[in-house]
């Protein structure tokens, strides 16, 4: 737009949404820049459709306030539903149209100029790789195709704001890329958010991550801000062969500062799984060779000692469990 | 208005993408033809022999009112299975296949959305009535007079009936996702409205009154005998737009419910 700070295009202030007995989101805040792709990351359930909802003009929210552009959602929902695209998570298209009907049915609603119709629709169209299906019934595409007739649906008229609540799911792999690929493109000049509980799909496409769980927003930012957070911590697995030594074994690693969060799990054959998380003055040092001299100086046959790297899913899992991190925002 | 005119138009046509609008046109052409057909032939073999049906003379009975103010009063009853028929998929079925959210998104108003599928509604109904004519053109052509006054207002009010009941059709289409539960409320409803026609004549006194005024068929039948009344007009209007505000409450609602 202009080469000063871009514009804020999604403001949530202290948003809540309650159904009748589930508190679906609480006092949700955050704000979504031109140019910006931003990732919702969380379980099912965890409030991310109704966020986007709220946000698509789908309902409003039990309290708070939606700012779309400088527009207040509740008070001016036409304006505010102009520029904003919503591609609903099972896109529920009418299956006795044809596509290009249909689009041009959706772009007559969002108020495209007449004479402008065919061509715009034309041109949604073919971003979307739409031309040769054109006249098919909507009903007889196969999903994929569908999944694009929705992003061309909700990329008519041109909204700066575009709301994706899980483009990808039940897509193939090809699928799956070309509408990343399509997401991409379109991130360069507008805001998007888009929604996944495909972690590495979050990394790979969003700027930023915002993970929510029981409609509160656990952490924000960007991938490896939220990794950095997390840091100075790691897991490791230990497998010893019998489940006898356990409980020596429990105590030799407690006894090792800085362990944390020690677990322990058997299988049916006896092999007793030990896993446990390091911080502090344990992460300067690789804790593996000296677990492994521990315990064979007190005669515990290990079958495996394990490192594992952090990914985003690790990162979320934890949060999960801590609860709140402190958010950031960039 | 013009996107009020766009979903009208999808709704419109959305009719005959269906086999069922297409078959539900068939079958109304159908039986409203089988009506006239019988009602012109019992009319011409009372006509030939009025005192053996208990008429002193030919001249007392009207030809106009025998035909076609028979022929209407069973269009009427036809309605009853018509319009849960053509409004069962209105809202219901949006929902149904979850449609109806992606409508929401728009930038439209609930009146818009409303408007445009009662509207796109009554223009099927509408072109379900067009051939109708035909049957006054086909009537003429065999030599039958008719008195025009009375056919054409026998029409409107035809019109405004199925206006009327087609509102409160979209209305309970409104309140579910299934179609089915949706034809079978509206076809209550209308049974409803049609029993207070019968509770008129056992009722007496005011509630005789009362029920000879909420009757949409005592209203309609005014028309059919050739009268034209304000009263009848207003109850008309009266009954399609409080279905229609009712149904952009039920549209409304959504914000609570779900």
């Amino acid at each position: 737009m202009n080469n000063s700070d871009p514009a804020t295009l999604i403001k949530f202030e202290k948003v809540s949404k309650r159904y009748r007995n589930f508190q679906a989101l609480r006092e949700v805040s955050f704000e979504v820049k031109e140019g910006e792709i931003v990732g919702f990351l969380g379980p099912n359930g965890a409030g991310k459709t109704t966020a986007m909802r709220i946000l698509a003009g789908f309902f409003p929210p039990t309290s708070g306030r939606v700012f779309v552009g400088d527009v207040d959602m509740s008070k001016h929902p036409h304006q505010a539903k102009q520029v904003i695209g919503y591609l609903p998570e099972t896109v529920s298209l009418y299956p006795d149209m044809r596509a290009i009907e249909y689009l041009r049915f959706v772009a007559k609603l969002k108020g495209v100029p007449a004479h402008e119709l065919k061509g715009h629709v034309r041109g949604k169209m073919s971003f979307c790789g739409l031309i040769e299906v054109g006249h098919c019934l909507i009903g007889r595409l196969s999903k994929g195709y569908r999944q694009r007739v929705g992003l061309a649906q909700a990329l008519i008229g041109d909204p700066s704001v575009l709301v994706l609540d899980e483009p990808t799911t039940g897509l193939d792999p090809t699928q799956i890329k070309e509408i990343r690929d399509l997401v991409r493109a379109l991130g360069q000049n507008r805001a998007v958010i888009l929604s996944t509980h495909i972690l590495p799909e979050a990394s790979m496409l969003c700027n930023r991550v915002m993970m929510i769980h029981q409609g509160e927003i656990l952490a924000s930012g960007t991938v490896d801000e939220l990794a950095a957070c997390l840091k100075n911590r790691e897991a490791i697995h230990v497998t010893i062969k019998d489940r006898k030594d356990k409980d020596l074994a429990l105590r030799l690693l407690k006894s090792i500062p800085g362990v944390e969060d020690l677990k322990a799990a058997e299988d049916v054959k006896g092999e007793t799984f030990l896993s446990f998380e390091t911080s502090g003055a344990a992460r300067a040092e690789d804790l593996r060779p000296r677990i492994a001299k521990l315990f064979v100086e007190h005669g515990i046959s290990i079958m495996e000692v394990q490192k594992l790297n952090r990914t985003l899913e690790d990162i979320f899992l934890t949060l999960l469990k801590e609860g709140k991190l402190g958010r950031r925002s960039s | 208005m013009r996107k009020i005119l766009a979903i009208a138009r999808k709704e419109f046509s959305g009719c005959f993408h269906s086999w069922l609008g297409v078959l539900v046109a068939v079958l109304f052409f159908l039986i409203s033809g089988i009506f006239f057909v019988i009602l012109v032939l019992s009319y011409a073999k009372i006509s030939m022999n009025p005192q053996q049906y208990g008429l002193s003379n030919f001249s007392g009975i009207n030809q106009t009112q025998f035909i076609f103010g028979s022929f209407f009063t069973n269009l009427s009853i036809l309605l009853l299975f018509l319009v849960p028929i053509l409004t069962m998929r209105s809202f219901a079925e949006e929902r149904r296949q979850e449609t109806l959210e992606l409508l929401f998104t728009y930038p439209l108003s609930d009146f818009e959305i409303v408007a445009g599928k009662q509207l796109g509604i009554l223009g099927f109904f509408g072109a379900l009535l067009l051939p109708l004519s035909g049957y006054l053109g086909v009537f003429g052509w065999l030599g039958g007079e008719f008195d025009w006054g009375p056919v054409l207002l026998g029409f409107l009010g035809f019109g405004f009936l199925g206006a009327a009941y087609l509102a409160a059709g979209v209305f309970i289409s409104s309140l579910t996702k299934n179609p089915i539960l949706s034809a079978l409320g509206a076809f209550s409803i209308l049974l409803v409205f049609w029993i207070f026609d019968w509770v008129k004549d056992i009722a007496s006194g005011l509630w005789a009154r009362v029920f000879s005024e909420l009757s949409p068929l005592a209203h309609y039948r005014n028309f059919t005998l050739g009268i034209l009344d304000v009263q009848d007009l207003v109850y008309f209007g009266f009954f399609f737009f409080y279905f229609l505000s009712l149904t952009l409450r039920s549209i409304e609602t959504r914000n609570w419910k779900n």
